[in-house]
């Protein structure tokens, strides 16, 4: 029924009055990335990580799961780091040039770039930090949260869209016989599963301020054209009547 | 008698034409009236925002401060799900049930919203979010009302903690939350890093609507932000 109304007076839409959407007014300071950490070399694991500038200081938040646990008796090191000045991508198994199966970190290079900052759990953060297992997440499951300083390349990354959270280590055990025999392509004392990368996800801006999902329009009072429309007919049954009242008297 | 017939008939036009406009009239107005309506305020805050999943706090009652009195509604969290966009989303309590879409950014980096057309009272899902039931916050909004009346979340104010919504994924999972929280945000103190971030280890849900209209200024002033955790999935 309001709907067909609706439709035979046009100008009731046309009366909405038309609310002009509230600008995005962040309260949080600092600009924040966000990823979603999706598996690489058939990993199983799965994770989100957060970054939140503040001048040249970032609260890092990574977390994850599902990863392989153990490594020669141990828990395993899951080296992590932001990789910068790539394509800000993460890469597919066409990037597999030696064709074994596993994206090795190299080969993963084109996509995500080089390292530009080692999300270690103390110390040193810097690239030279990159394969220090003593000094990374370790064990199947993570949630890392440091604040720690990033260094002009990271930052100008992360700004481009070029900043690229990557976690490694693989179980050997889901690698090809092939692979599994290879050793790294980092550090040649380690096989290929131990420093392959595991999870990737590419940082993009998260979003700053509110919401404008909504105009306002049942907030005032709504059908104004319904409203004008029949008033005017009831004004105008009275002008008739009153005509009628005249047409009689005039008799 | 001529001039009689012409004044019976002009008469009788005349009054019909009125009792047609008087009625129409009425009708109208009483429909005008019917059709004024306005979104439930939610509450400004109800509920605990993630909390630890059961299992860490086993054997431990947990306290409530004074600033959050509402009672404990978590339930263990559910396994967390792979990758799979959200499909529609259903909330009973309020008798929503949409398809949702994905969104991105808009330009000036807030949360884009659907845009008038086909798809602007449907919800939306933030494309870059976890997909619902992945671990960390997955962000589904919608518009409370439209130039067009109320969209999909006009409602949403009257969700409260312990609330089932179901999310309907791609690869035919259906992703359970329950309510946690419920809280109203001014958007000029808007703590995206809770709403956007928060628990990034457990499978989360946020739905996002606006709230507050500040007739003043015509426009809402306020976001409403229901919070809930993974308690479930089934196919």
């Amino acid at each position: 029924m309001r709907k067909s109304l609706r439709a035979l007076v046009p100008i009731a839409a046309a009366a909405v009055p038309f609310a002009v959407l509230a600008g995005p007014a962040s309260a949080d300071t600092g600009t924040s990335y966000q990823t979603t950490l999706n598996a690489l070399n058939h990993s199983s694991g799965s994770g989100m990580a957060t970054v939140t500038v503040h001048g040249n200081q970032a609260d890092v938040k990574v977390s994850w799961s599902g990863l392989a646990a153990q490594f020669n008796g141990g828990d395993y090191p899951h080296v992590q780091h932001i990789h910068i000045g790539g394509q800000g991508a993460c890469p597919t198994i066409a990037d597999d040039k030696n064709n074994d199966g596993v994206i090795s970190t190299t080969e993963g290079g084109p996509a995500y770039g080089g390292i530009g900052t080692t999300l270690s759990t103390k110390g040193d953060t810097s690239p030279k930090a990159a394969t220090d297992i003593k000094i990374a997440p370790a064990g199947g499951s993570t949630d890392y949260s440091r604040t720690i300083t990033l260094s002009n390349d990271t930052m100008q990354s992360l700004e481009a869209g070029t900043g690229v959270v990557v976690v490694h280590g693989l179980d050997p055990a889901t690698l090809s016989k092939q692979a599994q025999k290879e050793q790294s392509d980092l550090v040649p004392s380690l096989p290929l599963a131990a420093t392959s990368p595991a999870l990737c996800g590419a940082l993009s801006s998260m979003p700053s301020g509110g919401v404008a999902t909504g105009t306002g329009s049942t907030s005032g009072v709504e059908q104004l054209g319904t409203f004008a429309l029949g008033g005017g007919l009831l004004a105008l049954g009275g002008a008739a009547f009153a005509t009628r009242r005249r047409v009689t008297a005039g008799r | 008698m001529r001039r009689r017939l012409a004044g019976t008939g002009r008469r009788g036009v005349l009054t019909l034409l009125a009792l047609v406009a008087v009625a129409a009239g009425l009708v109208l107005v009483v429909v005008a009236v019917a059709a004024q309506q306005s979104a439930p305020r939610p509450p400004r805050a109800v509920g605990r925002i993630d909390p630890a999943p059961t299992t860490a706090v086993a054997g431990t009652p947990r306290t409530s401060t004074s600033d959050d009195p509402a009672p404990e509604v978590a339930g263990p969290t559910s396994t967390p799900l792979g990758a799979s966009p959200p499909v529609r989303v259903t909330i009973p309590r309020i008798a929503v049930r949409s398809p949702v879409l994905p969104v991105g950014l808009a330009h000036d980096g807030t949360l884009a919203v659907p845009q008038p057309g086909p798809d602007l009272d449907k919800a939306a899902w933030f494309e870059k979010s976890p997909t619902p039931g992945q671990p960390g916050p997955a962000i589904i909004e919608g518009h409370v009302d439209s130039e067009q009346g109320p969209s999909v979340f006009f409602r949403l104010g009257d969700v409260r903690p312990g609330d089932t919504i179901r999310v309907l994924r791609r690869d035919g999972i259906t992703a359970v939350f329950t309510v946690d929280a419920v809280r109203d945000f001014q958007k000029s103190s808007f703590p995206t890093s809770v709403v956007y971030g928060g628990d990034l280890h457990t499978p989360q849900l946020r739905v996002i609507t606006c709230s507050d209209f500040d007739a003043s200024i015509h426009h809402h002033v306020g976001n409403e932000v229901v919070f809930a955790h993974l308690t479930a999935s089934h196919r």
